[in-house]
């Protein structure tokens, strides 16, 4: 009964200003729509347009551009260090998810099928390190990484190895993997936690038929729990490869793709290009973007294609 | 028999029970990495340089809060913090009116060309926006945007993020229909059913976006570091990253250490009130992005 006398209130309300609200709907939706919309029509859609013109181009910023072809591309082949980025890349797309991954599964696995008095503590540790800045993260480890006064040689001496205030970052030989850490510190958190929803998800009857059976835990995590989870594992694989092939700020603040170029990777080759102290090249950046922009559309085909998301059934 | 079986049950929980013992050290280890650092750092910046590069272990003889006096002053911390309240205050509150407001007309009102607009939108999860950056920053010099905190604002607020619609969206296409057409018999206007109706009903999401974009500008490091050359204009970020590069020189470690626990209150007081719901948000980011 009160509903209809709604119905017709609003058609009556309708009839009588269909004008008025018309009018109305439309101010409304100009002032929902325009400044969202349209700035990301011009702050991010156009700009990613206007990047492949760009590419075409050789340009210093300063004086007027020249419209080179495809002469940036061909350049590229032939410069040592955009492989030597891409090989840097190639090796933190490997190690970086795969330490992420696994750290992340066992803790959360041991998070939630453990009976431990200090998990709840932990599960909300872990996921401090998340919301921390790329700044904070990697100061804390540049000063962790430091020769004379980081607190891992501290840590190294107190125990009787001898460290002899080497500075972590400061060589070739051991830049590019200390850098590893903060990046995989800085994000198992995160996962740990989307792993711990999804194994709370697992119906318990199944780890209890497991465990009269006679299964060890990891055996359990192994054949079990990872099979059954890995939709989320999937998606999660997903989000770290692209990071770690895109991202570069840890490390422009740690060591600037020093020394002598052993920590550079793409992203941050490129940016220096652009934004850098140097000279600047806009139309080299530019293409180098693109090229970026296509390793980062195919990695996520080729992971969407190869490994498959097929649901799982309890 | 019995005894036997027992026996058995014993050896396997004794084995449990030292699997039981490394796995709770791997997980306090884990749990040290988090701690210790930011517990040294903590007490090391309670100390003098001379003391601390004597020993990197001691604690403090006489509390050094002087070295948090400096680093507000002398490393700019305090004009850097007003600059980044600035930006991450005004563009948190238009940012999250703007996505509140377009969330609404996207998922409850019917347009033409709405789903014209949504796959458009949909098109920024293949953009990764790094090839974007150049461009970008000429667009914003030519606008004379650049080198200002309001540009950087206009930049972040302004735009379509998937995630936040999703979120948003979500929670408000749950709402029976009921409600905006009661509002609408009692005479009130589109933007007053948005405003008394949508909004306090939404309040758990758009609390949830709030968070999240306090998060992403107080975190935002690449954007103000582009955009922001006039040191008087920096953001606290960008603030640490050009006094850490001058730390080479003046070697002042316990100044720096007092300026890193700075940067971090913020955050951490950020997490103590709203843990539960940006552990949830994040999650439900990985899973539906």
């Amino acid at each position: 009964m009160a509903a209809e006398v709604k119905k017709i209130a609003v058609s009556m309300r309708k009839r009588a200003g269909a004008g008025k609200v018309k009018r109305q709907k439309a101010v409304f939706l100009l002032i929902a729509i325009v400044p969202s919309f349209g700035g990301y029509l011009l702050f991010t859609l156009y700009p990613n347009i206007l990047s492949i013109y760009y590419s075409l181009l050789n340009w210093d910023g300063l004086s007027e551009p020249k419209f080179v072809g495809f002469s940036n591309y061909i350049f590229m082949v032939s410069d040592q260090f955009v492989w030597r980025a891409l090989y840097h890349n190639l090796l933190y797309m490997i190690v970086v998810p795969f330490a992420i991954l696994i750290i992340s599964l066992l803790l959360a696995y041991l998070l939630n099928n453990k009976p431990y008095r200090e998990n709840g503590f932990y599960k909300v540790l872990y996921f401090f390190t998340n919301i921390l800045s790329a700044v904070v993260v990697a100061l804390l480890w540049s000063f962790i990484f430091d020769g004379s006064f980081g607190l891992l040689n501290g840590i190294l001496e107190l125990v009787g190895i001898p460290a002899g205030g080497y500075y972590w970052l400061g060589d070739t030989r051991t830049a590019l993997w200390a850098l590893v850490i903060p990046m995989v510190w800085g994000g198992v958190g995160l996962y740990a936690v989307i792993f711990m929803n999804a194994i709370s998800g697992i119906p318990k009857s199944i780890y209890e038929a497991a465990i009269i059976e006679g299964a060890r835990p990891m055996q359990i995590l192994i054949k079990i729990t990872i099979p059954l989870i890995r939709g989320v594992i999937r998606v999660c694989a997903l989000f770290v490869v692209l990071g770690t092939i895109k991202g570069f700020e840890m490390i422009m603040i740690m060591t600037n793709g020093g020394p002598e170029g052993s920590t550079d990777v793409i992203g941050l080759y490129m940016f220096n290009m652009a934004f850098g102290k140097e000279y600047h090249n806009y139309g080299y950046a530019s293409a180098i973007g693109m090229v970026l922009f296509v390793i980062l559309v195919a990695a996520k085909l080729i992971l969407d294609k190869y490994y498959p998301d097929e649901g799982v059934e309890y | 028999m019995s005894q036997i079986r027992a026996k058995k049950v014993a050896v396997i929980e004794k084995r449990l029970s030292l699997m039981d013992l490394i796995w709770r050290v791997l997980l306090l280890l884990w749990c040290l990495s988090i701690i210790f650092p930011v517990i040294w750092i903590l007490v090391q910046s309670l100390r003098t340089n001379a003391d601390f590069f004597q020993n990197i272990w001691g604690l403090p003889v006489q509390i050094q809060w002087r070295n948090y006096y400096e680093a507000w002053t002398s490393y700019n911390i305090g004009k850097s913090m007003l600059n980044t309240l600035y930006y991450v205050g005004v563009g948190l509150a238009l940012g999250t009116f703007l996505t509140a407001l377009n969330a609404y007309a996207l998922t409850r009102i019917t347009f033409k060309g709405r789903k014209l607009i949504w796959s458009i939108i949909m098109l920024s999860l293949f953009l990764p926006g790094i090839n974007a950056l150049i461009p970008q920053y000429i667009l914003m010099k030519t606008l004379h945007l650049t080198n200002s905190l309001t540009g950087l604002i206009v930049l972040d607020s302004l735009g379509e993020n998937v995630f936040f619609l999703m979120l948003l969206g979500g929670f408000m296409s749950s709402l029976p229909k009921d409600l905006e057409e009661s509002g609408y018999v009692d005479g009130a206007t589109l933007f007053q059913v948005f405003w008394r109706i949508i909004v306090p009903l939404s309040t758990p999401g758009i609390v949830t976006v709030a968070i999240f974009k306090f998060l992403g500008l107080y975190n935002n490091f690449l954007g103000p570091f582009i955009y922001l050359s006039d040191p008087a204009k920096y953001t606290i970020g960008v603030n640490m990253y050009q006094a850490n590069m001058r730390m080479s020189y003046t070697a002042d470690w316990v100044t720096m250490f007092a300026g890193v626990m700075i940067v971090m209150v913020p955050s951490i007081i950020i997490y103590i009130l709203f843990q539960r719901r940006i552990m949830e948000g994040a999650t439900l980011g990985a899973t539906k992005g």
